[in-house]
């Protein structure tokens, strides 16, 4: 370091020679040659140390000693006096000069006086800075001192805050306590984004965060991210939530949702100063989640694509769910009533399993006819379980339903077939015995010699093998269908002829039985045997309508007859009991009878094959408590497809087969 | 004399077959077709012993029973039912038998053998 000195002095060749030994021992030397000149250079370049001679012209170096001293008083300045001038050398010291040396110079007198002025510059730069340095130091302490209280408030506040809420946990829900499973992550941060606090679990899982950055704690946030959710916090003055994961002690990571909470000072506009963040470990609740969620993606799916009906229903019917393939075929929103879906009730089905499984807890399980959204016929076996609450009641019934449509079709039709073969049996029986005659008469005579009886067998045997061979055809090919013994016919005269037969159980009763007839219809074609056992049928059903209804006293039928079209139309209507929709829809299934005991479910299966068969159809029109109306469509000239099988049947048979149709 | 047996049934050939049987076993015979005829044809021949169809038009056996038993002169003529119904044992039940179709021709002699003898 360059020490400055100014050297002042009138005599021009001691200040030459002095200021080479000064610069010798190592100082930039400015020179003055009078105590004004040296004022000057004193304001210009400040130098540490100022060695003045005493006398001088003009103002002498008492003066400048003064001057100086009163514009820099650590200026150490050394005065230069003749021998023998003590007096101005004490003055001087008085002054606070910092020594004083005589002429002739001394060398080593010089150095000593230099080296004390050095030796005070360094102490007062060394006490300076003491001075500088305790007044900092004081300055800090006493801010840590602020901080390390603050922060023992909020590790306080912290702890009492987690205390609080384990136990409120605990409180609200004794023996569970979920908030030791879904530990929380709890810390403090400054605006500096740094952690000032943190709880116990917090240490115990990811270690001690205390003076860490905010950020530092997430694995995935880079050095420096103030947009962690800290820093956002500071930012933007709102709490967050997000989702981070944490680095653990172990180096494992743990997805965790994070919310940061604000917390200012005082005043509304006040800063925040604080951010609280509490961070909730999702780990578990995630892997819960998504477990959860396979499951429930599989149930759905099995839901949906199983080859049943499946819905769920409250203790009210009303469905709370319904798979896909219930929703196509039968409609039904949350909330509607299953009876009405289904079956189009207005009340609750008679012995519905969900309502029995809703009270005995069991499953059960019942056959019903259902009507889809496109009106057509399902048979479905219905089974029922119940889905329990959380105490063990039932809280829901879920209901499976199985479309045995087929089956029952298939069973119907054995059932036919059985019937079929019942209904012939009796002339099997006779035919049987007819060909045993034929045989006998045969053998018998055979033993006589009698050939005319032989010859009258043998026509008996012949004939009677026709006939079972025409039968076993009729039951064989029943399964397509019995073929139909059409001709033309006065409809009138049908109709009348229909009606004789069916009048007769009317009067019994005294039911008003009434024809209205449309005359001039001409002829038709149809086989007039099995269809008008249908139509005797349906007003015989009329007949048994009207006892069964106890609230009217008078009753009649009106047997119609008329043209629509191409076709010709016979109405039977009724004043009588009626029949809600779901009689309605089950009314054509075989062995379905609204007469409990009395009927035997047969004849409306039947008549309707019948009417199908002539390509035509029934139709039924009723309504509980008012009565009901069938209509019975035919075309006044048969399909093709329902005539061409009649030749051959014709040709196969040599006489009419029995037919179950007549039998109905 | 041989005894005389009349056969009732709407099935022709089975009023044939039987008719050959009787004769055969050396019975004389006569047949009617319904109840109607057969109450015309019993009171011309007086029958020994009745075979009787149930299920015939007309008018079916067992009212044909119930009348021809009202006239003193044919009551208590025995009857042996011949029948495809089922149940036959139950519609005439002083029928001395009920044999159901198809039979054996055996066992019809035999039963008419123990009832009026050969």
């Amino acid at each position: 370091m360059t020490k400055q000195l100014l050297l002042v002095d009138d005599e021009d060749g001691l200040r030459r020679v002095l200021s080479i030994a000064l610069q010798d021992i190592g100082y930039e030397v400015t020179t003055a040659s009078s105590a004004e000149e040296a004022l000057r250079r004193f304001d210009e370049q400040r130098p540490g140390i100022v060695l003045s001679d005493v006398k001088m012209p003009g103002m002498d170096g008492l003066e400048l000693l003064k001057r100086i001293k009163e514009q820099k008083p650590e200026t150490e300045v050394i005065m230069i006096t003749g021998h023998g001038d003590m007096h101005l050398a004490i003055a001087s010291l008085k002054l606070d000069a910092t020594d004083f040396i005589t002429k002739p110079i001394n060398h080593d007198a010089l150095e000593v006086a230099l080296k004390r002025a050095e030796d005070r510059m360094a102490m007062r730069r060394q006490l300076r800075e003491h001075t500088e340095n305790l007044e900092r130091l004081v300055e800090e302490k006493s801010a840590r001192l602020l901080q390390a209280e603050r922060r023992l408030a909020t590790r306080q506040v912290l702890e009492g805050l987690t205390e609080a809420m384990g136990q409120l946990t605990t409180d609200m829900d004794a023996g569970e306590t979920i908030f030791n499973e879904l530990p929380c992550f709890v810390s403090v941060h400054n605006a500096y984004l740094e952690i000032i606090a943190t709880n116990q679990h917090y240490r115990d899982r990811l270690g001690d965060f205390v003076g860490a950055n905010s950020w530092d704690a997430y694995c995935d946030r880079k050095p420096d991210d103030e947009e962690c959710p800290v820093g956002k916090t500071f930012r933007t003055g709102r709490g967050q939530r997000s989702r981070e994961i944490l680095t653990g002690l172990d180096g494992s990571e743990i997805p965790v949702i994070v919310h940061t909470a604000p917390i200012k000072g005082a005043g509304e506009d006040a800063d925040v100063e604080l951010v609280l963040e509490i961070s909730v470990d999702v780990q578990e609740v995630n892997r819960l989640q998504e477990e959860l969620r396979q499951s429930r993606e599989r149930y759905r799916h099995l839901f949906n694509a199983v080859p049943c009906y499946i819905t769920v229903q409250d203790r009210q019917f009303r469905l709370v769910e319904a798979n896909h393939g219930f929703q196509r075929d039968f409609g039904g929103e949350p909330g509607q009533l299953c009876h009405g879906v289904f079956k189009g009730r207005q009340s609750p089905c008679r012995n519905c399993p969900v309502e029995k499984t809703f009270t005995d807890g069991q499953s059960h399980e019942s056959e019903e006819v259902v009507t889809t959204l496109s009106g057509d016929q399902v048979n479905v076996l219905v089974q029922t379980a119940p889905i329990l609450d959380a105490k063990g009641r039932v809280e829901q019934v879920m209901e499976l339903s199985t479309d045995i449509t087929q089956i029952r079709q298939l069973q119907d039709h054995l059932t036919n077939l059985g019937l079929l073969l019942g209904t012939v049996s009796h002339g099997v029986k006779g035919l049987l015995t007819a060909l045993d005659g034929g045989i006998y008469r045969v053998d018998s005579g055979f033993r006589r010699g009698n050939e005319k009886q032989v010859q009258a067998g043998w026509k008996v045997v012949r004939q009677m093998v026709g006939r079972i061979r025409s039968m076993v055809l009729d039951i064989l090919y029943y399964a397509k269908k019995r073929d139909l013994r059409w001709e033309r016919v006065d409809a009138l005269e049908f109709a009348n002829q229909v009606a004789d037969i069916a009048e007769t159980k009317a009067r019994e009763h005294s039911i008003e039985f009434r024809r209205d007839f449309a005359r001039d219809l001409g002829e038709f074609e149809v086989d007039p045997g099995i269809v008008s056992s249908a139509l005797v049928n349906l007003l015989e059903n009329a007949v048994d309508a009207c006892l069964m209804d106890r609230q009217k006293k008078e009753h009649r039928i009106r047997f119609g007859l008329s043209t629509r079209g191409r076709a010709v139309l016979f109405d039977v209507e009724d004043n009588g009991m009626g029949m809600d929709k779901e009689t309605r829809n089950k009314l054509f299934t075989l062995f379905f009878s609204s007469k409990g005991d009395r009927g035997t479910g047969l004849g409306l299966f039947m008549s309707n094959q019948i009417v199908e068969q002539h390509g035509g159809r029934i139709d039924v029109d009723t309504e509980p408590g008012r009565g009901t109306r069938f209509t019975v469509l035919l075309p006044r000239v048969l399909p093709d497809a329902a005539k061409c099988a009649t030749n051959e049947s014709a040709a196969a048979s040599e006489q009419p087969s029995p037919t179950c149709g007549q039998k109905c | 004399m041989s005894k005389k047996i009349m056969v009732v049934d709407d099935d022709q050939n089975i009023v044939d077959y039987l008719v050959t049987l009787f004769e055969d076993n050396g019975y004389e015979t006569c047949s009617a077709s319904d109840g109607v005829e057969a109450l015309v044809v019993m009171k011309d021949e007086l029958p020994d012993l009745v075979t009787l169809d149930l299920e015939m038009p007309d008018e079916w056996g067992p009212r044909f029973y119930r009348k021809f038993n009202q006239d003193p002169e044919l009551a208590d003529t025995p009857v042996i039912v011949i029948s495809g119904l089922s149940g036959i044992h139950l519609a005439i039940r002083k029928a001395v038998a009920t044999v159901s179709k198809p039979f054996d021709p055996d066992q019809v002699i035999q039963i008419v053998q123990e009832t009026i003898g050969g």
